[in-house]
């Protein structure tokens, strides 16, 4: 149990739709690699049936979106929607890039855990995945 | 020495001696009194040292010569400027690209520009038809018409077309991975309105290289992507010699934090990549290079490194040509550049500050030479549709640097100063050895499919990133003189979905009444082309006048070359 609790955080990283800007995805990329998590990229262009697949498939604890584009109101809730079906909603869902405030709500009650909207700090997205890290374990231990 | 008197040594000894002196007397106590600023002090991108002070004894050391640095303006290398009279003469070309509203109303957009005495366009085009798809196919939903025009037939391109052509005298299309079938569109739509092509400049930007490096907007594997913008540097090489077949958007690479001498390097080895594939095609040097040297280069907040940037780009360019391929016309020696402030130093936060960071990168710009031209993103870009003011003040920065500072009055004013020159030949120099590097490796191709460039980006991205987040560099508005109480808005484009439905419409009723015997042959023709080598310009125009659509044509490539997916190996991650 104690090594397993030492286990890595496996994070999917993956781009939704169209728009493949890719600086910011990239820092979280070596943020998070940084911070001894191990990182997954699926490759741009995603579509969410994609994405969901590819989670399952890596056995992933988190899976993060970058999404520059406008479509995030509909993809990301179908991300979380598909996660949800195929019973992998134990996953953290989290999302960032433009994403405007009055978007968040919506998105939140469809099932992203986290909204990190343009100019986060990667040492609190770091700190929030660590510490989500944590209770989980402590949650499975109890 | 010949001279009758003065110093036994060379003046740059005595002035190093000098300036050690003056060191350990002067400056020492002072700073002991008074500590430095900062612990280091360093350029931006680079974070090379920055020395308190240059000397004539800085340009020993580098061994500056003035005339096989410098030379004169118009002549080898370049570095002074690329014309003999610098901007006494005329200014640089003033543009501005401020987007051009979406869909079908870009004619009605085109034409008030043109009224406003504006003689060139730059076409986008949506993120479907960049990425190779018609607006119905289910993967790029939500996209269509929002990020430029939606193209899916000759029909469209058609209707944008109706504008007057008596007034545009260039035209810049933004299609890089479904290029031939944008060209062949292209030529289609001016064929069917009558247009002659020699009557006006077309551009095409045709740097798919640069997109496996970042950006992304790729579809084939890059050896395919090279040979697909040969095809149309050779095609318009050969048919349409007035016309532009390719700008290297090395703008594309500084925001993704390249920096200066990488930049250089990667965008000079892509455009050798280029070359060296149309040489392939039997023409030679002197004819091929100077269609391969536009160029499109940032400057960012780094004062000096981005003018010396500007000027090492010129003499690297001339360098090159001469130097690995023995080139000899003044044509093919001289880079074209369109300089531009970097979107990059901009902030979401108290946008007004852009305006003076508009205005200082826009005189790094100019006194750097300025390229054949210049473009000034607007203040506001960060966080909203461009108001109209923000355009109206974009276009008075160039005025203001052109009319008020004077730094246009006189040819590379900069030249001499012991830090520009010391910081030129730095960047030179350092630009060749990673270019070296990027030859020995292969060449750009190479380069990419190792995910050699990403990687170096992408570590350049992280540790930019940490830079600003550790507070070594201050930005204000984002980690210095931050207002609390600031608040930010981001207006972002909202899905208009009645006019992506009408285009899917379109397209669907389109492939209803067209012959589809003549397109599925006509998309075969785009496949043989494919497999057996020949050029695809011509195949892919047999399909534009029988309206296949431009995802069926870039699926017949798609058949035939496969696509390109990058991991976090080849992303840079």
């Amino acid at each position: 149990m104690a090594t397993e609790y030492k286990r890595p955080l496996r994070v999917l990283l993956a781009k939704l739709g169209m728009d493949t800007h890719t600086v910011g995805i990239t820092i979280i990329g070596h943020a998070l690699r940084e911070a001894g998590m191990e990182v997954i990229f699926t490759g741009l262009k995603q579509t969410p049936e994609m994405v969901c697949a590819a989670a399952i498939q890596e056995d992933v604890d988190v899976v993060g979106i970058s999404t520059l584009s406008a479509g995030h109101t509909r993809s990301l809730p179908k991300l979380a929607r598909l996660l949800r079906e195929a019973g992998a909603d134990d996953k953290l869902l989290v999302a960032g890039g433009v994403i405007p405030e009055e978007d968040k709500a919506l998105l939140e009650q469809a099932g992203v855990h986290r909204i990190f909207t343009m100019g986060s700090d990667t040492r609190d997205i770091v700190a929030y995945l660590e510490s989500w890290w944590e209770t989980r374990r402590a949650e499975e231990a109890a | 020495m010949n001279r009758p008197t003065g110093p036994l040594v060379p003046p740059e000894t005595h002035i190093a001696q000098e300036a050690e002196r003056w060191q350990e007397e002067t400056r020492g106590p002072a700073v002991a009194a008074r500590s430095e600023r900062r612990d280091r002090f360093e350029t931006q991108a680079l974070k090379w040292p920055i020395k308190p002070l240059y000397t004539p004894a800085d340009l020993d050391a580098v061994g500056f010569d003035y005339m096989a640095d410098l030379g004169f303006p118009g002549e080898y290398p370049y570095t002074r400027s690329n014309r003999p009279n610098g901007h006494r003469s005329d200014f640089w070309t003033m543009t501005q690209v401020t987007g051009f509203g979406k869909g079908e109303d870009w004619a009605k957009r085109a034409r008030y520009m043109l009224d406003q005495g504006l003689s060139g366009l730059i076409l986008e085009y949506d993120l479907a038809t960049t990425n190779g798809y018609d607006s119905d196919d289910p993967i790029v939903e939500g996209e269509v018409g929002r990020a430029g025009m939606a193209l899916d037939s000759l029909e469209d391109l058609d209707k944008a077309f109706d504008l007057p052509f008596d007034k545009l005298k260039y035209l810049m299309s933004v299609c890089n991975a479904p290029q031939p079938v944008n060209l062949a569109m292209i030529i289609a739509a001016l064929e069917k309105r009558g247009i002659d092509p020699g009557d006006f400049v077309l551009h095409i930007v045709n740097g798919i290289l640069i997109e496996y490096t970042c950006v992304g907007r790729y579809i084939y594997p890059p050896d395919d992507g090279l040979r697909i913008a040969t095809d149309c540097i050779e095609y318009i090489i050969r048919n349409h010699p007035n016309w532009a077949p390719i700008s290297i958007i090395s703008a594309q690479l500084q925001p993704a934090k390249a920096n200066p001498v990488q930049e250089i390097a990667y965008s000079l080895a892509i455009a050798c990549a280029h070359i060296d594939a149309v040489l392939e095609r039997g023409l030679d040097i002197d004819t091929v290079a100077p269609y391969i040297n536009h160029f499109v280069v940032n400057v960012d907040m780094d004062f000096f490194e981005g003018i010396c940037k500007l000027r090492a780009f010129r003499k690297c360019w001339a360098r090159l040509m001469k130097e690995r391929y023995g080139a000899t016309r003044p044509e093919a020696l001289k880079i074209r550049m369109m300089t531009s402030p970097t979107t990059i130093a901009l902030t979401l936060q108290q946008p007004l500050n852009n305006i003076a960071r508009l205005g200082i990168m826009a005189t790094a710009c100019a006194l750097g030479g300025a390229g054949e031209a210049m473009t000034t993103p607007l203040y506001d870009e960060a966080h909203a549709l461009p108001a109209e003011n923000a355009i109206r003040v974009g276009a008075a920065i160039q005025h203001i640097v052109a009319y008020e500072t004077g730094v246009a009055e006189t040819i590379d004013p900069l030249a001499g100063s012991y830090y520009v020159e010391t910081l030129t030949k730095q960047m030179e120099d350092a630009a060749f050895a990673e270019l070296d590097k990027v030859f020995a490796m292969g060449g750009a191709v190479k380069a990419i499919e190792t995910g050699y460039i990403q990687r170096a980006l992408g570590r350049e991205q992280y540790e930019r990133n940490k830079d600003i987040e550790e507070g070594r560099r201050k930005w204000v508005g984002v980690n210095h003189l931050v207002r609390a109480d600031e608040e930010r808005e981001i207006e972002i484009f909202r899905l208009d979905d009645a006019m992506e439905e009408e285009q899917i419409r379109k397209v669907r009723d389109l492939r209803g009444r067209r012959d589809q015997v003549a397109v599925d042959a006509a998309l075969e023709g785009i496949r043989d082309a494919a497999r057996n080598g020949a050029n695809l310009v011509p195949a892919c125009l047999d399909a534009v006048r029988v309206y296949a659509t431009h995802g069926e044509m870039c699926n017949a490539m798609r058949d035939v070359f496969g696509v390109h997916s990058a991991d976090s190996q080849l992303m840079g991650i």
